[in-house]
């Protein structure tokens, strides 16, 4: 119960901080940013002390000691909500592009509150025992190795959305305040690139592990269930994008348009195969 | 005590001569006549544009008296009589003009930087002169308190005036730091050179002129630490350049959609930003059609001028009600100072020092 409301108060805070995210969009106040890092951190801590309530209750259950409790549709998006707004307060914390707040923590918070719904909807947090076949150190790896680079990859989506706004206000030549508050063209390309160069490795490297997990459980590397296929085809798409950039120098525009298509695919890879994967599926969970 | 301000600016109507002795005063000196003439706490504010003496006296009753004083001092260095032009304030009244100007309400161009760096530096010349005090540290701080919240807080400074910033800040919008960026200048005329400069500011990794007749080209490179390259290269140059500025006399377009999709490739995706200051124009309209190609006009520039200039009247208001919360605040700190005095001269001789603490509490509310 306190878990929840933990939960709830933690979303609360990251949806405040977004919205001060779009206040600082129309007003230079630095306040706004500064005080939308300071809920977000707050959130996060808040988020962190509802998980460990979880794990106390998850490990109750003597199969599932010492694993993450990742195996629900609630668990992995409380963890994606984790994952975005951690490596939004460090990537765009550290460069100090706290006017990015607005494009990519709307993802966050959709978790947050997508999260929140899935709770009310279940009547609980959705605690069970794991599978046999997810009672594996891999269960505390692979997820989140995904999930970290699900999150980045959707900070390049907050940021490639950023930058098709900025191209658009400069060749509008009618350029509005928007475009004196974004960070310049060449600077949105670089950290679209600079993310999606990081993310891509992570990505690659969990779905080898997830290999290497599924031959250890089910005796087979790969197997075309739905989540492989399509976490392959979202990499491809990366792996595109990369290759498009680095040998054909597609920038701006259409490399936005690239990696947008990619964290397209992540999120169906996330919440769409649900229903239509057996093994991966956190609706088919027991 | 009470602050008095007397003074005069580019509104007031003074006869140029007057300026011009009051300007060849300087402020330094200017104050040394003022603490020859008794006053020991004052700051003297000296611009092309206004010239401000603020004082401070003990007794608040003497106020009219005192900024007779002071107009009279006025008007032996101006060497003419200033009755008529001069505006006298104090106390509120005074404090409130001093916020007003480091806010760039009171200036010429509204909202510009440079009277923040002026009210600093008259700060600074009274305090080497041994003429500030209590009242005037203080009221001085919290004048460049006022008058970068103002600008950061409010869009009063935000926009550049004219043409060849507007261009330089695009540029800035499209390449971050322009320390990596090469421009190339077609044409070696004046507004060629105006707009070299203004790109200079930003100081690019590298700046190139091409010009019909190279000797001019040449010229002007020099002035510039440039480098001059021929008329017939600058073609292949769109290649590497990330900023071209064109400000040519050819009747012709000079810079055509055919020589950029022919740089294109070799650019990978790098933007191209395209400045066309020349009547008739030099630019092909239709290139800034092309991908990563961002063309700017004269006219497209003019516009934003005045866009800026329009944005920055919106301001005023909102500047004005900062400006008058942070002089209440500051009347109310001198009333209660006043009280304290009072109070403790009364009661306790000996504790009349530990009021400065109260402005730096201000300052960071």
């Amino acid at each position: 119960m306190m878990e929840s409301v933990l939960f709830q108060i933690a979303a609360a805070l990251y949806v405040a901080g977004t919205a001060l995210g779009f206040v600082f969009l129309y007003n230079r106040d630095e306040r706004l940013s500064r005080w939308m890092f300071n809920l977000l951190a707050a959130g996060v801590v808040v988020h962190l002390a509802s998980l460990g309530m979880r794990m106390k209750h998850f490990w109750e259950i003597p199969e599932n000691r010492w694993y993450l409790p990742i195996n629900s549709f609630f668990g992995a998006l409380s963890a994606m909500t984790l994952a975005i707004t951690a490596t939004f307060v460090v990537v765009e914390g550290r460069h100090r592009l706290g006017i990015m707040g607005a494009f990519v923590l709307p993802w966050a918070c959709a978790a947050a509150v997508g999260a929140v719904f899935r709770t009310h909807s279940v009547g609980s947090t959705e605690i069970h025992g794991l599978a046999p076949a997810l009672q594996s150190y891999w269960m505390n790896i692979h997820p989140m190795v995904i999930m970290i680079a699900y999150a980045i990859f959707g900070n390049a989506f907050g940021v490639g959305l950023a930058l098709l706004i900025q191209e658009r206000q400069l060749k509008s030549k009618r350029p509005q305040e928007l475009c004196y508050r974004l960070p310049s063209i060449e600077e949105l390309d670089n950290l679209n690139y600079r993310l999606i160069a990081a993310g891509f490795p992570v990505l690659t490297v969990g779905i080898i592990m997830g290999g290497i997990w599924a031959h250890e459980a089910w005796g087979r590397f790969w197997g075309w269930d739905a989540k492989e296929t399509w976490s392959l085809i979202t990499a491809l798409v990366y792996a595109v994008f990369l290759h498009q950039r680095l040998v054909a120098g597609w920038r701006g525009r259409k490399a936005v348009y690239t990696s947008m298509l990619g964290f397209a695919c992540v999120v169906f890879t996330f919440i769409g195969v649900n229903f239509l994967s057996r093994l991966h599926g956190y609706l088919s969970a027991p | 005590m009470e602050l008095l301000l007397a003074g005069l600016n580019h509104k007031s109507g003074v006869p140029a001569l007057a300026r011009d002795n009051l300007a060849a005063v300087g402020a330094a000196e200017f104050l040394r006549r003022l603490r020859e003439a008794g006053w020991e706490e004052a700051v003297v504010l000296s611009t092309c544009n206004r010239l401000e003496v603020y004082a401070v006296i003990e007794d608040a009753g003497q106020a009219k008296a005192s900024l007779d004083a002071l107009s009279r001092a006025l008007e032996s260095a101006a060497g003419s009589p200033l009755a008529g032009h001069l505006y006298l304030r104090s106390g509120f009244d005074a404090g409130r003009h001093l916020f007003a100007v480091a806010s760039g309400l009171d200036s010429l161009v509204t909202g510009e930087n440079e009277i923040l760096g002026q009210v600093k530096t008259a700060y600074e010349t009274a305090f080497t002169t041994g003429t500030t005090g209590k009242l005037t540290n203080i009221i001085f701080q919290r004048a460049i308190f006022v008058g970068r919240k103002a600008r950061t807080d409010t869009g009063i400074s935000a926009g550049q005036l004219s043409v060849a910033s507007v261009a330089a800040a695009l540029a800035e919008r499209i390449f971050g730091s322009l320390t990596e960026s090469s421009v190339l200048i077609l044409g070696a005329g004046q507004m060629a050179e105006i707009a070299a400069r203004h790109l200079l500011s930003a100081k690019p990794a590298k700046l190139q002129i091409a010009n019909r007749t190279h000797e001019r080209g040449v010229a002007l490179a020099e002035t510039l630490h440039a480098e001059a390259v021929r008329w017939e290269d600058f073609p292949s140059l769109l290649e590497t350049a990330d900023i071209v500025l064109a400000s040519t006399g050819a009747p012709e377009p000079v810079l055509t959609r055919a020589m950029v999709e022919a740089a294109l490739p070799a650019r990978m995706g790098r933007s191209l930003f395209l400045i066309d200051i020349a009547m008739p124009r030099d630019i092909e309209d239709s290139v800034g059609d092309l991908d990563h190609v961002y063309l700017y006009t004269l006219k497209d520039l003019e516009g934003i001028v005045n866009e800026n200039m329009s944005q920055r009247r919106k301001e005023i208001a909102a500047v004005e009600k900062l400006v008058d919360a942070k002089a209440r605040e500051f009347a109310g700190w001198m009333a209660a100072t006043r009280a304290g005095e009072q109070a403790s001269l009364r009661h306790h001789p000996g504790r009349s020092l530990r009021r400065g603490e109260v402005g730096k509490q201000e300052e960071r509310s």
